[in-house]
């Protein structure tokens, strides 16, 4: 199960991921609710994301180039340690803006820049 | 009185699994091969690696080798020796070219939807292999490897 809290404050929208992001009706799910979004800046809040698999990482990377194509941003903040890894593993860190973890800005300072770009 | 030891401790076990080649299919398949292989995971962490590595692997297997086709079966050999936990994923399609499949994954900057499954097989299995043209996956995981 995934539970995604949104949080609207434009230009800047967080979801904030609750459950997994896996193959099937969560990976979906994500992607629906993320790519209806029309604020400028979306972070997605990944703190309490318990398993993540090739597909759920197949979705930040799409919603990272939907991102791009519309000259908006997409940051992952505060990635599980699990997510964390598993980013990592797959390189994906060195593409994904993250914010919260190892070697990656701070949230509090980059929601901030944000919110007043 | 000595504790009984587990019968892994002194032989191989194994088990066959078969599950249609559709995704309905994937997380009970996962979830009963899971319950036979957990309790002899070295740890969490272990099981949790073993766990996202064979949900990869059968999926690779259903969406690609059977087109997500309920008429078609995935089968997976289990076998655990005193030393490690090994998988034979089976799908009755073609193969695939795995070599250039888990390079495109491997540079982050390849934002392409391929080979990330791959990649996450090879990184969280300590042997990973495919044969039949990448139609049988053989993984393992040495039981005293995290």
């Amino acid at each position: 199960m995934l539970k995604v809290d949104i949080q609207s404050a434009p230009p800047v929208v967080t979801l904030v991921c609750s459950g997994r992001i896996v193959l099937g009706v969560e990976a979906e799910t994500l992607r629906c609710v993320a790519t209806a979004r029309s604020e400028r800046h979306l972070l997605l809040e990944l703190s309490h994301v318990s398993r993540i698999d090739a597909a759920g990482l197949g979705v930040l990377v799409e919603l990272h180039c939907w991102a791009e194509q519309r000259s908006a941003t997409l940051t992952i903040a505060n990635p599980s340690p699990r997510a964390h890894n598993l980013i990592a593993l797959t390189s994906l860190n060195r593409v994904l803006h993250l914010c919260g973890c190892d070697g990656a800005a701070d949230c509090g300072s980059l929601e901030w820049q944000t919110m007043t770009a | 009185m000595q504790e009984a030891r587990p019968a892994v401790e002194q032989q191989t076990l194994s088990r066959d699994f078969a599950l249609t080649g559709n995704l309905d299919a994937l997380t009970p398949g996962r979830d009963a091969i899971m319950h036979f292989v957990r309790e002899h995971c070295a740890g969490e962490q272990q099981e949790v690696d073993i766990q996202l590595a064979l949900q990869e692997a059968l999926a690779n297997a259903i969406l690609h080798g059977c087109k997500n086709d309920a008429g078609k079966l995935v089968h997976c050999s289990v076998e655990i020796s005193p030393s490690a936990i090994e998988f034979i994923v089976r799908d009755c399609g073609e193969g695939f070219d795995t070599a250039s499949a888990a390079d495109e994954a491997e540079d982050g900057t390849n934002l392409t939807q391929h080979g990330r499954g791959i990649l996450l097989i090879r990184s969280l299995m300590d042997e990973v292999s495919y044969r039949r043209n990448g139609s049988e996956l053989h993984m393992k995981k040495l039981r005293s490897s995290g």
